[in-house]
């Protein structure tokens, strides 16, 4: 049965970008159903990439073509956030980003049509419904499927950057989370979220999946929700944990600190501990959702905790020459520019709140960021 | 039999009196609080009882409740008590309505100028279909054909938003249902204004009264409607957005424009609509936008269709009357789904035809519409008026089974069963 799980080969570090949003009403800026509806009266030719249906129907994602750069990635974003604003105007409905709705009602939501969401809904039943919650999700291409194994557990350690970065899921329910991302709480009820265990190479991937496919555990490389997973069909490896931002300048930029981190990787190929990685992964999770910027972050190798904020800015320095061999300092640019500034959009959301008094408005103040011009400032 | 229950005890009561001196006089009648507590469990009993057995709307089960203890079979709720409940039926059908106003975004229609011709033809289809109708197969004079159109043209917008919440559905169709109903009622509002001024031409010789009834109905809703949604909005901006006391100041400026509307003969059912209109479309702030009618606003919506219900001529049907009421909603039913079929627009034809079953409701508004022709001429009014009130009696029952059937068919309905309890 091996040979249903075929890797693609890519064109290393393209990229490819997948961004799940919001339906809200223009009432009263609550979510609404609408997505199938929305995609069949959608008059849209797909030059850009896909527009498609998620687990809920008041979820949409727009995914970008395979692409080279991260200026084409945001030209592509761009235009389907165009597409959807258009279309979504003729439907009197409305799209914004962010991680979560802070104040839907989790069990108004409806399963949108199709047997993999009906599938989905009958097995992990209410969970199915949480899981109205928006992520943004990054491939980075790889030649080979041994390359993606790797690039897979070599990511791991970054992940609490994405998260920090991206965050935008303070509320909840109504209420103050006090996490920066609570999106990823959402996740982790799913019994195969997490980390990518241990793995020596493609070979011994297939065995794990094969091992937990004969157990019945999973039935397709769908059911893996890691946090970074390899994604045979696309020949990638697909970053996982970032919020859906509230606007595309960010969701580039996040997908130029991958492509400058893959590339950087892929090319030294550093010694690294995926065991000991492994053991503070979920301890570094924690911190990078729960405070962002502020987190401390256990670092295996030397023992002991660091600041994310001061590890990210070093990050980011040492990135400077991947971004200039791959065109995209301007990105990175726009995440120095978030860290130094300690404002992240969970932050910007609180700061909506102080202003506001209730989370009605400032789902329509991200609703109007959504639809910010997307070149970042220079 | 209730008097015959009664009697003795006001003998007693009567005997009583004479030594005891706090005995007030024996009630003639039901105290108002008392009457409505009856209506409201009574036609809460009806509706529960209907929608567990049967599975129908609760909405119809007000309604048969008024009918079977209304005038036509028991006439436990009589002309009197009709008279007495008015007020609170008024309140009610006002509220429904300004909420049908609050959730009408006209700037809908810009964005979508599908919707824009759908609607416009729906209007002008209904009226001349149901115009011809009238006067051409059961011979209406052209005055009481064209206000048989005003008063049976528009979907029921309070039917529509009780089947809506009751059967939590979101989406498309669920939209363009309150989209439809809600112009189509604003239309018929104006067009029942134009419709008044022909018939004061006919009846009478007075041209003053012929032009100026329709500006002070048409133009007292909108004056009326203006101010109040304009007190409201400058009283909530001093408020929390939504908190109760801004709930407060929405229900008490709606019973203001209805205790106005009432004081200087104004429809009722006009101003609140304006009046939710213009909060709609004027509160660029949404200082009320996110602000929701309590939910106890539903219970009143219990005693306006157990009034309906019992307002409802059943005594006075005939075959042939029965018969034509029929063909007037098939005339309109056909208009309707004709209005939608050849709309276009960003719905598939299969979606936008169950937009135009959504629409059928034709209820207290058309009733109430129909009363108020029939109160300014008790001689002619209620007997031209006939086939108005027998396709709102047909439709009172057939609307709201063919509003959720239209909404679940889209699949907007929520699935789930929700734990019983509540009203909705």
């Amino acid at each position: 049965m091996s040979d249903a799980l075929e890797f693609t080969q890519s064109e290393p570090l393209t990229l490819g970008v997948e961004l799940e949003l919001q339906l809200l009403t223009t009432r009263d800026f609550d979510l609404t159903r609408g997505a199938s509806d929305l995609l069949r009266a959608m008059d849209y030719d797909g030059r850009n990439g896909d527009i498609k249906l998620e687990i809920t129907e008041s979820m949409i994602e727009i995914n970008t073509l395979a692409r080279a750069s991260v200026d084409d990635i945001a030209d592509d974003l761009d235009s389907l956030r165009g597409v959807l604003v258009e279309q979504c105007a003729r439907n009197n409905i409305t799209v914004c980003g962010g991680g979560t709705h802070p104040f839907h009602s989790w069990p108004e939501r409806r399963i949108s049509p199709g047997e993999r969401y009906e599938q989905t809904y009958a097995r992990y039943g209410y969970l199915a419904k949480q899981f109205t919650v928006f992520g943004q999700h990054i491939h980075i291409g790889c030649a080979t499927a041994d390359d993606a194994v790797w690039l897979t557990q070599a990511l791991g350690p970054y992940v609490p950057f994405f998260i920090a970065l991206s965050a935008s899921s303070p509320y909840v329910d109504g209420v103050d989370t006090y996490f920066q991302s609570a999106r990823l709480n959402a996740v982790s009820a799913f019994p195969l979220s997490g980390q990518c265990p241990v793995l020596a190479d493609w070979n011994d991937f297939l065995a794990h999946y094969e091992f937990l496919r004969d157990c019945g555990i999973v039935a397709s490389i769908k059911d893996l929700y890691w946090d970074i997973r390899p994604k045979p069909e696309y020949g990638t490896v697909e970053i996982r944990v970032c919020d859906t931002p509230l606007s595309i300048v960010p969701a580039a930029a996040l997908a130029a600190l991958a492509q400058c981190l893959a590339r950087k990787l892929l090319r030294e190929r550093p010694v690294f501990h995926p065991g000991r990685a492994l053991q503070v992964a979920r301890y570094n999770k924690f911190q990078a959702c729960r405070y962002g910027f502020d987190a401390q972050i256990s670092c295996p190798e030397k023992r002991r905790q660091e600041g994310l904020r001061e590890s990210l800015a070093s990050l980011l320095d040492v990135l400077g020459e991947e971004a200039k061999a791959l065109g995209c300092q301007r990105w990175l640019d726009v995440l120095r520019r978030s860290l130094f500034s300690g404002m992240s959009d969970a932050d910007w959301l609180r700061s909506r709140l102080t202003v506001h008094q209730n989370l009605h408005d400032v789902v329509r103040d991200s609703m109007d960021r959504f639809r910010e011009l997307r070149h970042p400032a220079t | 039999m209730v008097d015959s229950i009664v009697g003795p005890v006001r003998d007693a009561w009567t005997a009583l009196q004479g030594h005891l001196f706090f005995l007030p006089p024996f009630p003639s009648r039901l105290d108002t609080l008392a009457l409505l507590s009856l209506l409201l469990v009574t036609g809460l009993l009806v509706a529960e009882w209907l929608r567990a057995h049967w599975g129908w709307p609760r909405v119809l089960g007000y309604v048969v409740a008024g009918s079977v203890f209304g005038p036509p079979v028991f006439g436990w709720i009589n002309a009197d008590i009709l008279v007495q409940i008015r007020p609170v039926a008024d309140a009610a059908h006002g509220l429904l309505l300004l909420e049908a106003g609050r959730r009408l975004d006209l700037r809908w229609l810009v964005k979508n100028r599908d919707l824009l011709r759908g609607n416009v033809s729906d209007i002008v289809l209904s009226f001349l279909a149901i115009y011809f109708f009238s006067y051409l197969v059961v011979g209406l004079p052209p005055a009481w054909a064209a206000a048989t159109a005003a008063v049976t043209m528009a979907s029921a917008p309070a039917v529509v938003l009780l089947i809506i919440e009751e059967s939590r559905a979101q989406g498309q169709v669920t939209e363009r249902v309150i989209l439809y109903s809600s112009l189509s009622a604003a239309a018929a509002f104006v067009v029942f204004v134009v419709v008044l001024g022909i018939v004061h031409a006919q009846q009478s010789n007075n041209w003053a009264n012929t032009l100026i009834h329709p500006l002070w109905a048409g133009g007292g809703a909108y004056l009326i409607g203006w101010l109040i949604s304009r007190l409201a909005l400058l009283i909530a901006g001093r408020l929390p957005k939504r908190s109760l006391a801004q709930v407060f100041v929405l229900v008490a400026m709606a019973l203001l424009a209805v205790g106005i509307a009432r004081m200087l003969a104004v429809p009722v059912f006009l101003t609140l609509f304006l009046m939710g209109v213009i909060l709609s479309l004027r509160d660029e702030a949404k200082v009320l936008s996110y602000t929701s009618l309590p939910e106890g606003h539903w219970m009143l919506a219990i005693i306006l269709f157990v009034v309906v219900g019992a307002s409802l001529p059943w005594r006075d049907f005939t075959w042939l009357t029965g018969l034509h009421a029929l063909g007037l909603l098939l005339v309109r039913a056909l208009a309707k789904l004709i209005s939608l079929a050849l709309s276009g627009g960003s719905l598939p034809l299969g979606k936008r035809l169950l937009v135009g079953v959504g629409i059928q409701p034709l209820s207290a508004t058309a009733v109430f519409m129909a009363f108020e022709i029939a109160r300014l001429y008790p001689e002619i009014g209620a007997s031209a008026l006939a086939l108005a009130f027998f396709a709102a009696a047909i439709m009172e029952l057939a609307g709201p089974v063919l509003c959720r059937f239209a909404l679940n068919r889209a699949g907007e309905t929520a699935t789930e069963k929700v734990a019983p309890g509540g009203v909705i």
